[in-house]
């Protein structure tokens, strides 16, 4: 049983052709690395810490007498986005050097497995035990506020609905990030990614708002404003998917949601597509 | 073969490079619109929300409430200066505070005191800012809009046109409370122009009136009965005052503004010790509701207005007042026709640090915030009273002002030159020793009930 689900023997769908066949061993990658990230206890401590925090949340209430939704909600979304970042980074970094350092990467690798189907396999696993951790997250944090609703609070059912939307560009956010970590991790060592990979985050969070304050300071040169522009449209713009003001503060409205989804989406997938393309070139050609 | 497969992989990264970057090209403007701080309004962009460190992570609302429940301990030990930086950082964390943005403002404005309770009214501009901004990211409800014009209705006291201007903006608002849509009426009295008030009343009364026939509970009973007690009681004013009468062109003859009182103001101010002042004078009204405006200030104070200054001279909030002017306003109350007051300005160097080199001594009154058992005489803007020295119509266009300025210079009020061992006094040319008193006929006689039975 266990065989059936190493990577070696999940490639027992070799025996297909071409595209399909191509496809089939990723997803087989995949799957495997969906099942090894569910083993692994520190992704599930951090879930179970996570979902800690979401549960007791509620007792925050008594910071403000006004502002109970605002409160309870942008904790739980910051505790979701916290804990997915965390999940993120941690299941990526490893992915890579810990097939390296087992040694188990030759055995796939001596296959008929390119790299690239390795390296998207594994990338396509992480994303979906992510997604899977992430729903989790969200379904028990949909629950406190329905119980807390049904004691009051002033959180509707339209207010759910965007909730879901949040957490929805949270796992594309995540995606992004995963997708950071794991092009470093063709590279570097799984410590120096992960403080590397979180620093990518803070900067890709911090820059719009940064970007906004020189675009708009009147002291700023011209070549700063431009160079601004140049760097803002390079690095990877994690602040596009904080997309939460419209939960917490129900004034603040998104012109136009389902462009704007649409194109962050989009720019999400552009950029994680880059991102696997320079990290097949890199993995390439490493001496393993 | 390997390099035709890496230039097809390079030229793939090239053309999904362009595509994302075409991508957060059009979605920042998005992103911008919705979700940056400026796009409520020109508020301060030194530092945004978002590049606050918190902001990673969502928490945000989370530690600007943790702050807010710090910022009441500090308030509750009395370190009122350590509450102002909370303030400034829970409405940046998040804007939507706005219990914090009105709390802040009443803090700013009101509990900055000298040893002697007497307000820091260099701190005001900043707590309008606060409220102006509190308005452009909370303009969806009242209440920043009606705690601004409180401001002006209650701290200020004075260009009621801006208190206005706030409470109409708040009346606006789907959720005012009907009790405080009053306030507006009450600023429009204040400001002179009882006319409004009364069509604010009439409009107000028509509304409850429809809504006591739905719903007659209790508290809607009352207030239908509070505004149509307002709109009675002011109807009666404005016609003993002779508001209609002057509407038509007639004469005031017969009503209770005429004649035109003289109140017979004079004042003498005496540095009695270093940044120690007494301020006397005489004022001939007998009824007690009368304060006279005392202002002590640099000669050259920035945005400087007769009787007070610029109050919506700041931009955005700031954390401290300009700390090198000096800035002293109190009320001089009026009982027995006199005021007799002594400031002592020496005990807060930081609030009074007297480094400019003159300072004017203004004295204003203004009967637009008068009583109404006074203004019954004077009248909405001063046409029941006079004064044949210091009556002005200049430096409040529209109404009839008590204005006097002197002047003090630094060494006066520091003692020190050639005023350490002589007592520098300045006073109007008509001042009066209370000895002398004035004669009994000169007292204001208010129209009542009562006065008319005995």
């Amino acid at each position: 049983m266990k065989a059936e689900t190493s990577p070696a023997s999940s490639l027992k769908t070799l025996g297909r052709t071409g595209f399909g066949q191509k496809i089939a061993v990723v997803l087989s990658i995949a799957k495997t690395t969906v099942e090894e990230a569910i083993r692994r206890r520190v992704l599930l401590v951090i879930l179970l810490i996570g979902i800690l925090f979401l549960v007791v949340a509620p007792g925050l209430n008594v910071l403000t007498a006004r502002t109970q939704a605002a409160i309870l909600s942008s904790f739980l979304l910051g505790i979701l986005q916290l804990t997915g970042a965390l999940i993120a980074i941690v299941l990526t970094v490893y992915l890579i050097p810990n097939e390296i350092e087992r040694r188990t990467i030759y055995t796939i690798l001596c296959k008929p497995v390119q790299r690239w189907q390795f390296l998207i396999g594994k990338y396509l696993g992480a994303v979906f035990a992510l997604g899977m951790m992430m729903a989790l997250m969200t379904v028990v944090m949909l629950l406190i506020f329905w119980l807390q609703s049904t004691q009051g609070l002033d959180f509707p059912p339209s207010r759910m609905m965007e909730t879901v939307q949040v957490c929805a560009m949270y796992f594309v956010q995540m995606s992004l990030l995963a997708a950071v970590a794991m092009f470093f991790s063709t590279f570097v060592t799984p410590l120096v990614n992960f403080f590397l990979s979180g620093g990518v985050y803070l900067v890709g969070t911090l820059f719009n708002p940064y970007f906004d304050s020189i675009s708009r300071a009147e002291g700023a040169s011209a070549f700063a404003k431009a160079g601004a522009t140049v760097v803002g449209t390079v690095i990877p713009n994690f602040a596009n998917f904080n997309v939460q003001n419209t939960v917490i503060n129900p004034g603040a409205e998104i012109a136009n949601p389902t462009w704007y989804y649409v194109q962050i989406t989009l720019y999400g997938l552009f950029y994680i597509s880059i991102l696997l393309v320079a990290a097949i070139l890199i993995f390439d050609r490493r001496e393993l | 073969m390997v390099t035709k497969k890496v230039a097809a992989l390079v030229a793939a990264m090239g053309v999904l490079f362009v595509g994302q970057a075409a991508l957060q090209y059009n979605t920042f403007p998005t992103w911008q619109k919705n979700y940056s701080p400026s796009s409520v309004g020109d508020i301060p962009s030194g530092l945004s929300q978002d590049q606050l460190l918190f902001a990673l992570t969502g928490f945000r609302e989370l530690v600007g409430g943790i702050l807010w429940v710090r910022a009441n301990s500090f308030f509750e030990s009395g370190n009122y200066d350590a509450v102002v930086p909370i303030i400034r950082l829970v409405t940046w964390l998040d804007p939507r505070q706005i219990d914090v943005y009105s709390t802040g403002m009443w803090h700013v404005a009101y509990n900055f005191t000298d040893q002697e309770h007497r307000a820091d009214r260099r701190y005001v501009p900043s707590a309008l800012a606060l409220g102006r901004e509190g308005t452009l990211n909370n303009a969806n409800t009242y209440e920043l809009f009606f705690e601004t014009g409180w401001l002006w209705y209650h701290r200020i006291e004075d260009d009621f046109e801006n208190a206005i201007k706030w409470f109409e903006e708040a009346n606006e608002r789907e959720d005012i409370l009907p009790a405080r849509a009053n306030i507006l009426a009450q600023a429009f009295l204040r400001a002179g122009q009882p006319d409004k008030a009364i069509a604010l009343f009439e409009r107000q009364l028509e509304a409850l009136e429809a809504e006591v026939e739905k719903d007659p509970t209790f508290g809607n009973r009352n207030l239908r009965d509070t505004v149509e007690n307002n709109l009675d009681t002011n109807l009666v004013r404005m016609a003993s005052r002779g508001w209609f009468a002057s509407q038509r062109g007639e004469s005031l003859q017969g009503y209770d503004t005429y004649p035109p009182f003289d109140v017979g103001f004079s004042a003498r101010v005496t540095v009695v010790a270093p940044m120690v002042i007494r301020v006397q004078g005489t004022y001939g009204v007998q009824p007690l509701g009368t304060r006279i405006r005392f202002v002590l200030k640099d000669a050259d104070m920035p945005n400087s207005v007769p009787g007070g200054m610029k109050w919506d001279s700041l931009d955005s909030f700031r954390l401290d007042p300009p700390t090198g002017i000096t800035y002293v306003q109190d009320q001089l109350f009026i009982r027995n026709r006199r005021f007799d007051k002594t400031l002592d300005l020496s005990r807060d160097p930081t609030m009074y640090s007297f480094t400019a080199d003159e300072y004017d001594v203004e004295f204003f009154y203004s009967p637009n915030v008068a009583p109404a058992h006074i203004q019954d005489k004077f009248g909405y803007n001063g046409e029941g009273f006079t004064d044949s020295n210091f009556l002005n119509t200049e430096v409040r266009p529209g109404q009839r002002v008590i204005y006097n300025k002197m002047t003090l210079t630094r060494d006066q009020i520091r003692r020190t030159g050639e005023w350490r061992d002589r007592v520098p006094v300045i006073q109007t040319p008509n001042f009066v020793a209370p000895s002398q008193g004035r004669p009994e006929d000169d007292v204001i006689r208010v129209p009542n009930l009562r006065a008319d039975n005995q």
